[in-house]
């Protein structure tokens, strides 16, 4: 077995572990929410109010993902793949696709899962080297790739599964040196390359709201197409993305509109991906 | 839940969903990669919040790589036939990035008025476009280091599979003047019908087609028998369109027959106006063994045997009738036959259905009385019950529901499109070339009473391997196909491409059918290539594929390949010309290949629809040429323009009902088009009738390929192969999202969302097999047998097990080879004996413990 079908079955292990956890965790849980119109109400209602320490912020961008118009394509998966060149391993977004415990046929529910970019991210807190934190302005998690040294603290500390570990691996056009080797992954403005010092081998990674996309005041602009790879690609125009705190953005709007939900309420990290349901 | 933790001295988040509430413990979990090494902070006590701090950032590189820098060239998609409109990022000659195209409504709807509310120029439709995860994962496709780089010629005798050909790098001219050679030894002996021909049924087709006229072969063959004319006889027969459209948007009832719109996506408007449709308050039903993506978004998921499906039509439509549902004026004014269906229906009773179908007799009744009660129903079937034995009679069942209901062509129901666009330039062989190009196909095409002009690939392939059919082909080109993989019974595939004297592959990938070929010739991708697409919206619209980089190993893209060996063959058409010399717009000649089919597209372009040269088309927004006039509905009713009735043919009185209506007499090779309706000459549908055929006559004197009459109803038949003792499992295949056909499996970015096809299996079958998920098993028919990996779900009919199509390569590439599994060689080499369609999902089994 060469290297190159060691990495791809590790890879594919890695995934599979993923998931299997996922379903361990909860996505029953999550099926009764989705399907059982009372356990709603059990939840916090979702609302697009912003406490004390975002009203200081320029921006709270989040997003509104409707689960009805999620087909389960993974069109989002890919574009992020795409934009963000993430290697075989790093995925900053997934779409769950967890049996409806409820149906008696094993329905599956589509959920594209990008990072929450929590009001109280626990990945902050739980990184030893302060390589995490939530910007000022828009109030999304970043990571510094200058002082993360892959702990993986903040992997363990995220219930939502929204992190990764680059493990350094890269995909055949990269490591056969097509000329798709030498474009760079845009994320944070860095164009970092997957070689050399810039490499982000053994750096954790996650979603970013494609921030490299905001333009210097940092707004995006959908219509230019600096807007989330995700929320441009998808199929059934289930993500919206947005300004919580302008309300006039679709993303505040159809929150006060729609009933929504966000995942694990309970534990207060106050996400700011909702779920319309 | 938060707790502190002594003895790191810090708050840890704790996420054992079990100590949370059991409710609100809406686990997504984390990821369970294992760490390289513990963090050592972690005994140092408590830490401080650090300060944010901004992120450094790499100016010189967004100059460079941002999305202002380089340009965004707007063009089609071909990771599959759906070839939705993208914007690819190119910077220094590299494809950085590939998007939606805004001003192409194949990526956003299929309906006009939809397409333009809120459409604005600067930026296209209201929304945005999508495209799907194989769009994009086009970067991989051209980048792919497997690619073919070079012409390759096999110096190994021994063809057989799994032979090595020892492979030989020639150059392109020595490939071009080799193949030119042996085609000029055929044509030069009058045996040009002895060269067959095979592609894609929407890539660069009209200039093969032309090439195959001028060098005189009847046997121009494409993939579209192996993919959906079964649907296509069936609406065809029915209501006179060989693909009407479904429009979900305006839909309150939208009712699938083994279709997953929303995930085996196609066109990628699909999922949105699927999903749209229901947000309007249409309820989705889907009939189907498997509960598909699709199925995972309806109201309701009917499980169904497979092939059946014409059964369950044929009882509702026993439902409709009996309770007089059915809608009175559609069928008294634009059907012919009902008297005959309403006779035929009459034992065909839900509890009779039952039996067949395996769904229960009220589920039956009620889906009738729902979807006849219907304001708008959409009624569809694809391919899911289509690649069966009894696949047409079964769809012309379920188009005749659609029918019952409430017609054709209004919106919320299926739309004719308004097919407008290029046009394929009229091309005449000279005499020589008319000669052998008017001899019988070697598939046998005529056979097939409701076949399709892509021909029969099953029977060609039979007929070579057993030395069957009007005459002995001596070579084949391929292009851009892979029989090997896409074929049922690739045993005989390979034992029919042995028999050839030389057998050439165009394909980007080493292939399974490349591996066996004596030239394999570097192909393209779509990202490196031109092409005019006619989209599958119900309006006209048409767009342009353009190169976007250059052929990454300097390979000849397909057409500039038929160009240069027109070229070396000096084809000719009836006035002398040199056909692939001259440009069919300027009349002049053109050296450069590229810059002839440039000449060639524009020529097509500017006689098509859109009137314009290459040029302007590719300037304008996206690309994309859309017609304003929009979706036309109940175009049936249209009455003849007055210039077509000065000069048309009645067969009989003007004014009686039913009269047909021809652009000259029907002795001379008259063509209908319209009928005499309420006193009206009008379009009417077409079919031989002129309206919706409940029942066809002109079936009355017809046999099929295997020499059976042909029933005018749309009876129900067991397909010819049903589970026995011996093979007791019905085994099925589908689509997804995550890949195209047999083509995309040695993409990375696609692997990653699907790397392999499990067997699914329904848990009382696993039972009885005492078979777990993971376990590994042999499938087992009377034509061979394949390993697969078991995955145990409800999700499957108990009878059925089944997979996803396009896995289980030997070859491919590196990633592809030795992954999931191939079904093909569990089936034998044959076609419905009605459509010529290729017969995928029929097949029985037993299931073996490896």
């Amino acid at each position: 077995m060469d290297t190159h079908e060691k990495n791809k079955n590790k890879s594919e292990l890695d995934r599979r572990e993923l998931l299997s956890h996922l379903s361990k965790t909860g996505a029953g849980a999550l099926a009764v929410v989705l399907v059982g119109g009372g356990v709603i109400s059990m939840l916090r209602s979702a609302s697009a109010s912003t406490s004390a320490s975002t009203g200081k912020r320029k921006f709270r961008y989040g997003m509104v993902i409707d689960t009805r118009r999620c087909v389960g394509c993974e069109a989002c998966v890919v574009a992020c793949k795409a934009e963000n060149k993430t290697p075989p391993g790093v995925f900053n977004n997934i779409v769950l696709k967890e049996p409806d415990k409820k149906s008696s046929v094993e329905k599956p529910l589509f959920m594209s899962r990008p990072c929450f970019h929590c009001e109280n991210p626990p990945c902050v807190p739980a990184c030893p080297k302060d390589a995490t934190y939530k910007r000022e302005s828009d109030g999304i998690v970043v990571v510094d790739y200058d002082r993360c040294v892959g702990y993986q603290d903040c992997i363990d500390a995220c219930p939502y599964g929204a992190r990764t570990f680059d493990e350094g691996k890269d995909y055949p056009a990269v490591t056969e040196k097509t000329p798709y080797a030498q474009v760079p992954s845009p994320e944070y403005n860095q164009f970092r390359l997957r070689e050399g010092d810039t490499k982000t081998e053994e750096k954790v990674r996650k979603c970013t709201f494609c921030l490299h996309l905001q333009d210097q005041e940092g707004r995006y602009d959908k219509k230019a197409g600096r807007w989330p790879a995700c929320a441009k690609t998808c199929t059934g125009h289930a993500i919206h993305f947005g300004d919580f705190n302008d309300p006039d953005s679709d993303v505040s709007k159809l929150l006060k509109e729609r009933k929504s939900i966000r995942l694990k309420e309970n534990l207060g990290t106050q996400p700011n991906v909702y779920y319309l349901v | 839940m938060y707790i502190f933790d002594e003895k790191i001295g810090r708050r840890k988040f704790i996420r054992d969903v079990a100590a949370a509430s059991a409710v609100t413990a809406v686990g997504l979990g984390t990821n369970s990669l294992a760490k390289t090494e513990k963090s050592p902070e972690k005994s140092k006590g408590k830490k401080k919040k650090a300060i944010p701090q901004e992120l450094a950032v790499n100016a010189a590189g967004k100059k460079h790589w941002g999305r202002e820098a380089g340009e965004w060239i707007p063009t089609c998609c071909n990771m599959c036939g759906g070839q939705s409109g993208v914007l690819v990022h190119v910077v220094d000659g590299v494809v950085e990035k590939i998007e939606p195209n805004h001003w192409n409504p194949n990526n956003y709807s299929n309906i006009s008025t939809d397409f333009f509310d809120g459409y604005t120029e600067a930026y296209g439709c209201k929304e945005g476009g999508a495209i799907c995860p194989k769009g994009n994962a086009g970067i991989m496709q051209l980048y792919d280091p497997d690619r073919i780089k070079k012409p390759l010629k096999r110096t190994n005798p021994d063809k057989s599979p799994g032979a090595d050909p020892k492979w030989k790098e020639i150059s392109w001219d020595e490939a071009l003047d080799e193949i030119a050679q042996k085609m000029r030894t055929l044509r030069d002996a009058g045996e040009a019908q002895k060269l067959l021909w095979m592609s894609e049924d929407h890539s660069f087709t009209h200039v093969q087609g032309d090439f195959c006229t001028l060098y005189g072969t009847p046997n121009y063959v494409m993939h579209s028998n192996i993919c959906d004319v079964a649907r296509k006889a069936s609406f065809k027969a029915v209501m006179g369109d060989d693909r009407p459209l479904a429009d979900f948007l305006q839909s309150n009832y939208i009712l699938l027959f083994g279709w997953n719109p929303s995930s085996a996506i196609k066109w990628v408007h699909l999922p949105r106006i699927l999903t749209r449709g229901i947000e309007k308050g249409a309820k989705l039903v889907v009939v189907d063994p498997y509960l598909s993506d699709t199925a995972a978004k309806a109201h309701e998921w009917v499980s169904i045997r497979p092939a059946t499906d014409g059964a369950l039509a044929l009882a509702m439509g026993h439902v409709i009738v009996h309770d007089k549902l059915y809608n009175k004026e559609f069928v008294k004014n634009w059907t012919v036959g009902f008297k005959e269906y309403s006779e035929f229906v009459k034992d065909k009773t839900p509890a009779w259905a039952e039996k067949i179908t395996s769904v229960p007799a009220k589920t039956i009744e009620r889906l009738a009385k729902e979807v006849a009660k219907a304001k708008a129903a959409c009624i569809d079937v694809w391919s899911g019950p289509g690649q069966h034995s009894n696949g047409v009679q079964g769809g012309r069942a379920i188009a005749m529901l659609g029918a019952l209901v409430g017609g054709y062509d209004r919106p919320g129901t299926l739309v004719s499109p308004d097919k407008k666009g290029n046009k394929h330039g009229h091309c005449d062989p000279t005499e020589d070339a008319a000669k052998t190009k008017k001899l019988p196909t070697f598939d046998e095409a005529k056979k097939y009473p409701l076949g399709h002009s892509s021909g029969v690939y099953t029977q060609m392939f039979e007929n070579l391997a057993e030395d069957k059919g009007p005459y002995k082909p001596k070579m084949m080109m391929c292009v851009f196909q892979n029989p090997m993989m896409s074929i049922p019974g690739p045993a005989t595939v390979a034992k029919a491409i042995s028999k050839l004297e030389t057998f050439v592959v165009i394909d980007t990938m080493l292939s399974e059918t490349a591996k066996l070929a004596d030239y394999v010739l570097p192909g393209t991708t779509y990202l490196e290539r031109y092409d005019l697409n006619t989209h599958w919206v119900t309006w006209g619209c048409m767009a342009l594929r353009q190169p976007v980089v250059k052929p990454l190993f300097g390979q000849l893209a397909e057409y500039e390949v038929v160009a240069a060996l027109g070229r070396r063959l000096k084809l000719k058409d009836h006035e002398g010309k040199e056909f692939f010399k001259v440009g069919p717009l300027s009349g002049k000649p053109i050296e450069d290949l590229k810059g002839w089919y440039e000449d060639f597209l524009s020529n097509e372009v500017k006689k098509g629809a859109p009137g314009m040269t290459l040029a302007e088309l590719k300037a304008l927004p996206g690309a994309v040429w859309v017609d304003k006039k929009g979706t036309r509905y109940e175009k049936y009713k249209n009455v003849l323009a007055e210039d077509k009735l000065k000069t048309a043919w009645f067969d009989g009185d003007p004014k009686t009902e039913g009269t047909g209506i021809y652009d000259k007499p029907k002795d001379k090779g008259g063509k209908r088009i319209g009928i005499v309706v309420g006193g009206k000459p009008v379009q009417g549908f077409a079919t031989s009738s002129g309206k919706v055929e409940l029942y066809a006559k002109w079936m009355i004197d017809k046999k099929d390929a295997q020499g059976r009459p042909v029933n005018p109803l749309p009876e129900y038949t067991p397909r010819d192969w049903m589970p026995s003792a011996d093979y007791p499992f019905y085994h099925i295949n589908w689509k997804e999202a995550s890949h195209t056909h047999t083509r995309t499996q040695n993409n990375p970015w696609l692997l990653d969302l699907k790397s392999e096809n499990p067997l699914i299996m329904h848990p009382l079958a696993a039972k009885r097999l005492n078979v777990r998920t993971g376990d590994v098993v042999w499938l087992e028919s009377p034509y061979g047998k394949v390993k697969g990996k078991v995955k145990v779900s409800k999700r499957i009919h108990p009878e059925v097990v089944g997979l996803q199509h396009g896995f289980g390569h030997t070859a491919l590439g590196k990633k592809a080879a030795g992954v999931g599994t191939s079904d093909a060689s569990l089936r034998p080499t044959k076609s419905d004996a009605l459509s010529g369609q290729a017969l995928h999902k029929e097949a029985c089994v037993r299931i073996v413990k490896a």
